[in-house]
């Protein structure tokens, strides 16, 4: 089929000249008990947001039972010592705040925000939760055969079923192969394992604290030492379980879902962490690849082909490893021929150097896009976070969009070459079998799984 | 209590375009939105879906930008962009550093000016908005429920009552005709609203405003079919198949009073008591308490956002060992009670505070953190087109904040009725999970 030509556009105004991009000041602080905080002022609204992190998550905790920090997380929210479930919910409304508890593969987190004018209160009560919840059994209980049942129901999303395969293909043996708990391993929860969980992981030696928003930040640096000052505990050190072996070769793992009327193609490969000194490049070779609306495979199979709504690529950074993946839900005729697109754009992008227009652009969406985190309070406590969490330099925030732009097209070659692994690539089908397995077989040797996991064939 | 108030100027260009500029310097960041008062209740009839794929055709070429330029264009300033369709209101939405400002309001105003596209676009956005509805619905447990099964459960008048994703035959029957008919008939500037918020002066905004926009003709008002529901007297059921998911579900719809009324204010209120997360009244009985359901959430969907017949939704999934009926029941109770006792004085004081704290979110953010200003631009556009009061996104709070004890027992009463509901049952085909062979 004949790609059309692209025009281009006709009388398009030029960028006039830009305005600095200028990152608030941040206040940082160790407590004495360890506890780290970043602050930030953001007086777009009469609010604040804020997170309390602390370093360890279900990867921590995965010879325990996987998924075992965010039911610790979940179960937090539901009482203290000194407020029953009830109460927690109606004293969060009264001060207008939004709270939630959870964890991911690396850390577990409380988030919040709130009326400026209720700092204090909200501060209290977080400090109550990270220190004082008392995992009253009933709460655990419910909690748990809630649980049950989510894990039922994320079994039916394909989504679900893509990234758990892929996340088990890319990391075998190690923690980060396991994105959710299976209904035995729920049912087997105790709530003495979720305390020892607790009391492991939240310590403000393992905690760091950011707040964003309107407040005065030397006001707001004596709260929380008021309210986080009196806390004591160690940081718990944890062992960094052993490197998963990087897959050779692609292969097809099909996830049968019967009736499926669209498929959910769902590719990786092995990448980088955050601190790896090439994660601008890769970022911005994921930008050119599917990372944006303009990038080559959206405008292939979407906008050219209408195979998919929504293709998409990401790099993945977790905090020992990360990964590269492509996705695209599309019509089940098509699987075979957008998996060949997928290939073809990013065997494309490792072997021809990327035209400097075009890289000139993507530099451009880039940086812009890095700089809309400025314009919201949650943006920038998210970018806070990255930089906090991830231990990046004190000036990332600001010497980040001159990196960007200082990549050339022969770095973006390597950069292709290097990580975006198409002969490894693992690729993960999920659809009906009577319809994609011949169209997939195509690509590699095939397995193929059911809903529930279980291999089949 | 600290207010937030928002510095607005607004203005009409001569051909009817309204232009609304939100200045404010906190980053060098600026959110520009054009609303068309056109959404998919007033679509018209055999062409399902039409005024959401018509949507995806603003991006596939104006006069000077053809197809892939807006989006490249937007991308490679340094921005983001979108559009959505809802029920009376369709809109395209960019951010971008402030420097690309020109460039947005040129690119907007070519494709007010002049779409120019072709059946092979048409093509492709069709098969496009064909893995959309599938990746959203026909793929998804419990897709598009309720707000795609309600409404015909729901509602008599076509304009509210049909597929607002389109079926797949009448996304087939469109043609291009349709298309530059459509266009011609909404996508007037008489028709629309300029937003541009963020990094940008007023008058700066308005100049250029009227530099690309002020030669756009404007167009014959476009003629908007009736949209009202014959009274509604009797409590209306229906049942949809779920494919997927295993648990039973069911969503209950009350019809919601007139907007900007005081009831409209009670209702809200009540609808935050009701469904407001983990405290509000249904989410503790069901969830938390009676544990007979798995999720209860819910409410009323774009309060600001509707200009015609709408319903506050509760949506239940329950546990299959509870029936239907037991639910539905336990869903009653917690109806009743608020009717019969109202709320307390502590309760109403705590919804007050929480309402402003979400409004001052809305206006800040409202879509995640890479759409600023979002929803201070919805609101604004709203308030413009179907109220001409754009000021309102300053005093709209006042009317929350004095709700008293006593509204919101009598609109329990008087909109929560069994003859004023719809409910849609939503039944998985099967509901053990069983793997085929």
């Amino acid at each position: 089929m004949a790609t059309r030509t692209v025009e281009v556009a006709i009388g398009v105004p030029g960028l006039s000249a830009e305005r600095a991009v200028t990152w608030p000041k941040r206040t940082k602080a160790h407590l004495s008990n360890g506890l780290e905080v970043v602050l930030a002022e953001a007086h777009s609204i009469p609010k604040f947001h804020g997170e309390l992190f602390f370093r360890s998550g279900n990867a921590a905790v995965a010879d325990r039972a996987p998924g075992l920090a965010e039911m610790t997380a979940t179960v937090v929210r539901t009482g203290t010592v000194k407020r029953a479930s009830r109460q927690i919910e109606e004293d969060l409304r009264r001060i207008g705040a939004d709270l939630s508890s959870n964890a991911g593969a690396d850390t577990s987190a409380i988030s919040f925000s709130g009326l400026s004018e209720f700092a204090e209160p909200l501060l209290g009560l977080v400090n109550e939760l990270a220190r004082e919840a008392a995992f009253p059994e009933a709460e655990f209980e419910r909690e748990r055969r809630q649980k049950l049942e989510e894990v039922k129901l994320e079994r039916t999303q394909p989504g679900f079923l893509a990234s758990e395969r892929l996340r088990k293909v890319l990391f075998g043996a190690h923690p980060y192969a396991q994105v959710s708990p299976s209904e035995e391993q729920v049912a087997a929860y105790k709530r003495e394992d979720l305390q020892k969980v607790y009391r492991d992981v939240h310590t403000p030696e393992n905690g760091l604290l950011l707040l964003v928003g309107d407040f005065d930040s030397q006001a707001m640096m004596q709260n929380v030492e008021k309210v986080f000052g009196a806390w004591t505990g160690k940081k718990w050190e944890t062992k960094t379980a052993a490197s998963p072996a990087h897959p050779r070769g692609r292969r097809v793992y099909l996830v049968h879902v019967p009736g499926a009327v669209q498929t959910q193609i769902l590719a990786g490969c092995h990448a980088i962490t955050r601190k790896n000194p090439d994660w601008v490049k890769v970022g911005l070779t994921n930008s050119l690849y599917g990372g944006a609306f303009n990038s080559r495979l959206v405008m292939n199979i979407r906008e050219d082909k209408g195979y998919t709504y929504s293709p998409r690529s990401g790099v993945h950074a977790l905090r020992q490893h990360g990964y590269f993946s492509v996705s695209a839900a599309v019509r089940n005729d098509v699987v075979a021929a957008s998996l060949t697109e997928i290939f073809y754009e990013m065997d494309k992008l490792r072997s021809l150097p990327v035209p400097e227009p075009e890289l000139a652009d993507a530099q451009n969406y880039l940086s812009g896009v890095f700089s809309m985190g400025l314009a919201t309070q949650d943006g920038l406590l998210s970018q806070l976070s990255t930089v906090a969490l991830n231990e990046l330099p004190d000036d990332y925030l600001e010497t980040y969009r001159a990196k960007v732009r200082a990549i050339t097209p022969d770095e973006l070659l390597a950069t292709a070459r290097k990580y975006l692994d198409s002969a490894n690539m693992q690729i993960v089908v999920v659809g009906d079998r009577a319809q994609i397995e011949s169209q997939a077989a195509l690509f590699g040797e095939l397995e193929v799984y059911n809903a529930q996991g279980k291999h089949i064939s | 209590m600290k207010r937030l108030q928002v510095g607005i100027e607004s203005t009409t260009l001569a051909n009817g375009l309204k232009v609304v500029i939100a200045p404010d310097t906190t980053a060098p960041v600026v959110t520009v939105g054009v609303y068309y008062k056109i959404g998919f209740r007033l679509e018209p009839q055999g062409r399902s879906g039409f005024a959401h794929l018509f949507e995806h055709m603003m991006f596939q070429g104006s006069a000077n930008a053809p197809k892939m330029q807006h989006i490249k264009l937007i991308n490679s300033s340094g921005g983001v962009l979108n559009g959505s369709t809802s029920y009376d209101v369709t809109n395209y939405y960019e951010a971008v550093p402030s420097n690309a400002l020109e460039r947005v309001l040129w690119l907007e105003a070519d494709r007010m000016r002049a779409l120019k596209v072709d059946d092979e676009n048409l093509k492709n956005q069709r098969d496009v908005v064909k893995e959309e509805v599938r990746v959203n619905v026909m793929n998804q447990p419990y897709g598009g429920f309720p707000w795609l099964d309600m409404p015909p459960v729901a509602f008599r008048n076509w304009a509210n009552a049909h597929n607002f994703y389109g079926d797949f035959a009448d996304l087939d029957a469109a043609d291009l005709k349709d298309v530059q008919a459509f266009f011609k008939t909404y996508y007037v500037p008489n028709n629309a609203v300029l937003l541009v918020l963020g990094d940008v002066k007023a008058e700066e905004g308005i100049a250029l405003a009227n530099k690309h926009f002020a030669d756009i003709p404007a167009g014959a008002p476009p003629p908007f079919a009736d949209p009202s529901e014959p009274e509604q007297n009797e409590e209306r059921c229906g049942n949809v198949e779920e494919k997927f998911g295993t648990l039973p579900a069911m969503a209950i719809g009350y019809v919601m009073p007139k907007r900007r009324t005081a009831d409209w204010c009670a209702m809200a209120l009540l609808d935050q008591a009701l469904h407001g997360g983990r405290a509000g009244r249904l989410h503790r009985e069901l969830v938390l308490e009676k544990q007979i359901a798995v999720e209860a959430d819910g409410g009323i969907d774009d309060i600001f956002g509707y200009n015609g017949p709408t319903q506050m939704t509760t949506r239940i999934l329950h546990k299959p060992e509870y029936s239907s009926d037991a639910a539905l029941t336990a869903f009653d109770v917690v109806i009743r009670e608020v009717q019969q006792n109202g709320i307390s004085v502590d309760e109403l004081e705590q919804l007050k505070v929480k309402w402003r704290s979400d409004y001052y979110a809305t206006l800040e953010g409202g879509r995640g953190g890479y759409m600023p200003k979002y929803g201070l631009m919805h609101l604004l556009a709203c308030f413009t087109l179907f109220d001409n009061e754009p000021q309102l996104v300053n005093t709209i709070l006042d009317g929350f904040l004095a709700v008293t004890r006593e509204e919101i027992q009598a609109a329990a009463k008087k909109y929560l009725r069994n003859e004023k509901r719809a409910i849609v049952f939503r039944t998985p085909v099967n509901a053990g999970a069983k793997e085929a062979a």
